[in-house]
Formats: C-alpha cells, structure tokens, sequence
C-alpha cells in the first residue's frame, strides 16, 4: 500500500516538474533569444533562422561609443540618476505615510487611507496631459526634475504593503520606548525602520525599477529633448522604420545592459524582497 | 552735462541701430533622428548666409511620422520649423498649424514638382515648402534571379520565383502598399469638397482586385510580413519585394551586384495586364503658426528646401528630392532605387486620407492571407464603411 502510494506521489512530482520545466523554458527563451542577437554579427531586426552566423561584442561597442545618432551613455546615466533620486524620495515618503497610519490614531485616519486606496487604483497616465501643463507652468517641462517629482510623487498612495507590515511589529516596542522617552520620531527612525529591512527594500526596489520601464511619461514630459531622454524611451528611437535595419543588434545590447542594475539589485537583496511581500501580505 | 546727454543719447542710438542690426533670434527647428547631423550642418550655413541676425537654432528630435501628433500636444513649444509628410497635412492644416507661403510663393512653386507643391496645398492654399518626393513605394529585386522581363508582370515575377525555390515579399497586411492593386485597377481614395472621405474599392473594380490580391496570396512563392521580412530574408529565400528608399541601402547591402529596382509590376485582371498604382508622399517642411519669428522662420525653411539642400540631402541621406532641376542631375537620374520611384511615380497618386483606412486594411489583407478563397465583398464592404466613417 505504502509503495502504491510512493509511486503516485512520484508520478505527480514528474509530471509537476516537467511542466514547470516546460513552463519555464517558454519563459526563458524570448530573453534568451534577446541576448543571443544582442551578440548577432548580421543586421536587421528579422533572420529567417534562429542561431546567428557570426557572433560579435560590436553591437556593445557601438552602443557605448557611436553616440552620434543615439546618446546612450547619456540616457543611461539620465535614468541611473533619476531612478536613484526617485527611489530616495519614494522610499522615504511611503515609509513614513505608512508609520502614521499603522501607529497614529486620528479622526479622519480611516476615512485619508480608504481615498488614498481609491486613488491609488488610478494609473497615473489618466493625468499625464494634465502633469505636463503643471510641469510647463512652472518651468519644469523637459527636465529630468520633473521626472523624478512624477516618479515619486504618488508615493504616498501605495502605503499598504508597507503598513501591513508595520502592523505585524508589535505595539509594545513602541511603548516600552515611549516610556523611555522617546518622541514618535525616535521611534520610527530607530526602532521601526532597523526592523523591517524587507520591506524597506521592497518599496527602494519597486521605486528603482519604475524609472527604467516607463514610457508614457518619459514621452510626454521630454517631448523633443533628446538629450534628457531615459533608456526606454532612447532604446525606442532606435527601432523606427529608418533605423531599424542598422540599429536592431544595438537595440537588443541597449535591452540587456538595462537589465543589469535592476538584475543585480534584485539579486543581492532577493532574500529581503521575498519576506517584504510576504510579510506585509499577512495583514492588511 | 549737456555734452554727457547727448553723448549718451548718441551712444543710446548706436546701441539701437547695432542691436537692429544684428537681432539675436532663436529658431527651433524638428526633424529625424537620423537627419540631425545635415539639419545642423545645413542650418549653419543658413546662420552663414544670413549675417544680419545672430541665429541660435535649437534641434528636436522628432520624425516625420510624429510631427503632427507632437505638434498637436503642445503647438507653443513646439518648433518653429518642422518636417511633415504630406499625409499629415489636412490633420495640421485644421489644427490652424502652419503659416501660408507668402515669400517667393511663385518662384517655390515653380522650383517644385506639380505633385509635391499639390501634396503641400490645402484648399488652393500653399501651406509648406515642399523638401523630398520619395516617400512612395516601387520593386526591389534580385537580378541573378528576375530578368527585366519578369518584373514587368506580378505574374512574371511569381513565375521566374517559384522556379527558382525562391518567394516574393509584398506586405499585405498594410493599407499602404495594399491599395496598389485598387488604385491600379480604377479604384478612388480621396476627399470631396467638403473634406469628407470617398473611396470605392467596394465596387466591381475593386473586387477585380481584391481577387487579384487573393491571387497572389493563394501563390507558393508569395511570402507576406513587413520590411523587416523583406530586409532580413532578400537574396537568401526572397528575391523581390516591395518597399521604399528608406530599405535600399539595407537591400543594396545584401544583393551586392545583383541589387535592382524597378517600378510596380503589372497584375492581371480578367486576363488583361493593370498597371499596380501607389501612394506618392513626400516631406514638406512648414512654419508654426505660432513662432515668434515667422519671416525669419520662413526664410530657413525655403533655405533648408532649396535646390543646393536638397543635393545635399541627396548626397548624404539619399532622399529624392523635389525640385525639379535637383531631380534632373546626374547623381539622381542614376540612382537605381530612385529613378524607379520616379518611373512608378506616374502611376502614384497623393494620399488624402482622414478616415479609418489602415486598421480595416490591416484586417482584410490579414483575412486574405489566411484563406485566400475568402469572400471578398463583405470583407471589402466592411472595409470601406470604416473608412467612410459609417
């Protein structure tokens, strides 16, 4: 009976791994595929075959040095920095919106979260015309300024993750402190924060990623101003019908070597970032 | 003291005529990513030219198939001079966008091709200066594989491709190079008086050649997809195909010696041979309404547009141009790809297109792919009451 049972349980085990192996193999291969033409030696952005005929670190080189036509270096410090400040001043302003509403108890408290939810369901494009003409009135239209304010602007309105985290630390820490004699801000710099390094680095790293994956915004804010383009936006300019055929291969090598701060972010604070979802997910 | 005033009064009006003199004026000017480099060199020279003012120029990058659209979100910042394909027109001539040419309008006019002064000329107002004829489409071809001979016919060409094991590339799927066969064949894509859309490629006509279409979809060495097929695959399994100057240099690369072009083929309706109209474009070079200098903005535009910018712009970007004497030079006339552009742009007509043509093109050349033997008249019925707007 015992060995019946042994051998179902093995069964569904192979049958679960082949298809998450299946699965994941789908997965891999659009990025597989994407590395493999970054190193293509032939132009173009189509190959009837799979396997390119010649390989080449030309298309990296290119990138980093023809800066004639496309500034990539530029747009790739552009982005570094606007992601760095951004991901400060998000990181920063969640926190501290999710403290309040974890610990401070006042009138309208409930009433400012459940707003703050409803919009926060809003994607920040509905207002990006609206953004724009804000950012014009105030002179700051096509400046990598006003990228990192509509970066981190809405900050605020993603507080849950981080509060339901917060409310996992136990009141009593805050009190014996109180009692010691510390303010609300003592506490908060330093006994909520030094104990919820998950989620801390959960909201940096979500700040950090936006920068680099955004378009939309990216297009409206610098319209013509190629020199304060972000990577996403830069890489883009690369593929019209102009330019594609040259600028294919260097198009990818742009893909891969944006991957790789966020790959290596996410790679050394991966432990982090696992208990920070979960973590806050055990209570809302 | 009397001396000090009129000293400094006197020094007041030098200041005056000096600044008069030399005005400092800033003009932002919009084109391609890839044409920056001449666009700077060209507008130096105008600054060169043109003494008189200091000009500081300002270069966005936007290209043509944006500039409406970038335009439009924000006309105060956007330039002073920019390029626009003639398709753009109507949306940007609506939108109050673009000043009328007033300064030597006779002498453009006259320095222009009939066609592209009309694609910048909007209810008999001339609203740009025309700068490229080249945005149409013709044949690339193989010559180790198709004779001149063969190209003359679509047939001919799927013939000599299919004997050969090799395919012909012609994007369906895509409105543009899709209306060939109904231009050729009699059909009518244009605007009425009153700027409302017309087009009958629903009629018997354009059933003739829908089922030409189909035709050619139901043959072995047809192969559909984009340039991007065409440029990735010519001279290995693809030996002709249909696109435009912006791939020649792509195409030039992978044929080598055997690199030629030719105008469209015929195609053959109810057994007769039908010359494969086109859309002929080209860029047009306008001034914002709402510059702060538009005499000044004017004269770069018909600086960049002259007869010497646009052999420039010939020589360093290859585009076509659309003065008449650049076009008759030597370098032109000899340019494979163009003087086939120039030989089909007889059968080109101007694109006056605003209602929703492309998506239902997209979706009738994609039905005929996949089944050929389709019924065409409600797929083509479909297909013109989007357009028409119905």
């Amino acid at each position: 009976m015992k060995h019946h049972v042994n051998k179902r349980k093995l069964r569904a085990s192979i049958g679960l791994h082949t298809l998450l192996t299946i699965l994941s193999i789908l997965w891999m291969l659009p990025v597989f595929w994407l590395l493999i033409s970054s190193f293509r030696k032939e132009p173009g952005a189509y190959t009837p075959y799979l396997w390119p005929k010649g390989f080449t670190l030309d298309n990296y080189v290119r990138l980093f040095t023809d800066t004639r036509l496309f500034n990539f270096p530029r747009w790739f410090m552009n982005t570094l920095f606007v992601a760095a400040c951004s991901c400060l001043i998000t990181t920063i302003l969640t926190l501290m919106v999710a403290y309040v509403y974890s610990r401070l108890r006042f009138k309208s408290r409930q009433a400012i979260m459940n707003i703050s939810l409803v919009l926060g369901m809003f994607p920040g494009f509905m207002s990006m015309i609206a953004i724009y003409h804000f950012m014009k009135a105030i002179g700051l239209d096509q400046t990598l300024l006003a990228l990192i304010l509509v970066y981190s602007g809405g900050a605020a309105l993603n507080y849950y993750i981080a509060k339901g985290f917060f409310d996992t630390i136990p009141k009593s820490l805050d009190e014996a402190a109180t009692l010691d004699g510390a303010s609300k801000h003592t506490i908060f710099w330093k006994i909520i924060l030094p104990n919820s390094k998950p989620i801390v680095v959960n909201t940096a790293i979500n700040a950090f990623i936006a920068p680099w994956v955004d378009f939309i915004f990216v297009s409206v804010i610098m319209k013509d101003n190629y020199n304060n383009y972000t990577v996403a936006k830069g890489l883009y300019t690369m593929v019209d019908k102009a330019n594609i055929y040259q600028y294919y291969t260097v198009f990818c090598a742009g893909s891969v070597v944006v991957a790789i701060p966020i790959v290596l972010l996410f790679i050394r604070l991966q432990k982090y970032y696992v208990a920070g979802v979960t973590g806050g997910a055990m209570k809302g | 003291m009397k001396k000090f005033v009129s000293l400094f009064l006197a020094l007041a009006l030098c200041c005056s005529v000096l600044a008069a003199m030399a005005e400092d004026i800033t003009l932002k000017v919009w084109d391609g990513q890839d044409d920056q480099e001449l666009l700077q060199e060209l507008c130096e020279a105008f600054a060169a030219a043109h003494p008189e003012n200091n000009y500081t120029f300002q270069y966005g990058v936007v290209g043509t198939a944006d500039a409406s659209a970038r335009y439009l979100e924000d006309p105060a910042a956007a330039a002073d001079v920019f390029v626009y394909p003639d398709d753009q027109l109507i949306r940007l001539a609506q939108a109050d966008a673009l000043y009328e040419v007033t300064r030597n309008h006779d002498a453009i006019v006259a320095a222009n091709s009939q066609g592209s002064v009309n694609a910048a000329t909007y209810q008999g107002t001339l609203l740009g200066y025309p700068m490229t004829a080249d945005n149409g489409y013709f044949l690339f071809y193989d010559k180790s594989v198709l004779t001149e001979k063969d190209v003359e016919t679509l047939d001919g060409i799927l013939a000599a491709a299919e004997k050969a094991g090799k395919q012909f590339n012609f994007d369906v799927a895509n409105g543009w190079y899709l209306a060939s066969f109904f231009l050729g064949n009699g059909g009518i894509i244009t605007l009425d008086e009153n700027g409302n859309q017309i087009c009958d490629f629903n009629n018997e006509k354009g059933v003739e050649a829908a089922k030409a279409v189909a035709a050619m979809c139901a043959h072995p060495a047809f192969l559909p997809g984009d340039q991007n097929i065409l440029t990735g695959t010519i001279g290995d399994s693809v030996c002709a195909g249909v696109c435009g100057t912006w791939v020649a240099d792509a195409i030039k690369e992978r044929l080598g010696e055997n690199y030629a072009a030719a105008k469209l083929p015929t195609f053959t309706v109810n057994g007769e041979q039908v010359q494969m109209g086109s859309f002929g474009g080209c860029k047009i070079l306008g001034v914002n309404t709402q510059s702060a200098y538009p005499v000044e903005a004017m004269n770069l535009a018909e600086f960049l547009t002259s007869e010497e910018s646009q052999l420039r712009r010939f020589a360093v970007r290859g585009y076509g141009p659309s003065n008449l004497n650049a076009a008759k030079s030597e370098a032109i006339a000899s340019d494979p790809a163009l003087s086939a552009l120039a030989a089909q742009s007889d059968y080109a007509v101007t694109q006056l297109i605003i209602g929703d043509f492309w998506t239902p093109a997209t979706a009738f050349g994609n039905a005929l792919i996949a089944d050929p033997a389709a019924d065409v008249q409600p797929l083509l019925d479909q297909w013109v009451a989007q357009t028409i707007g119905q």
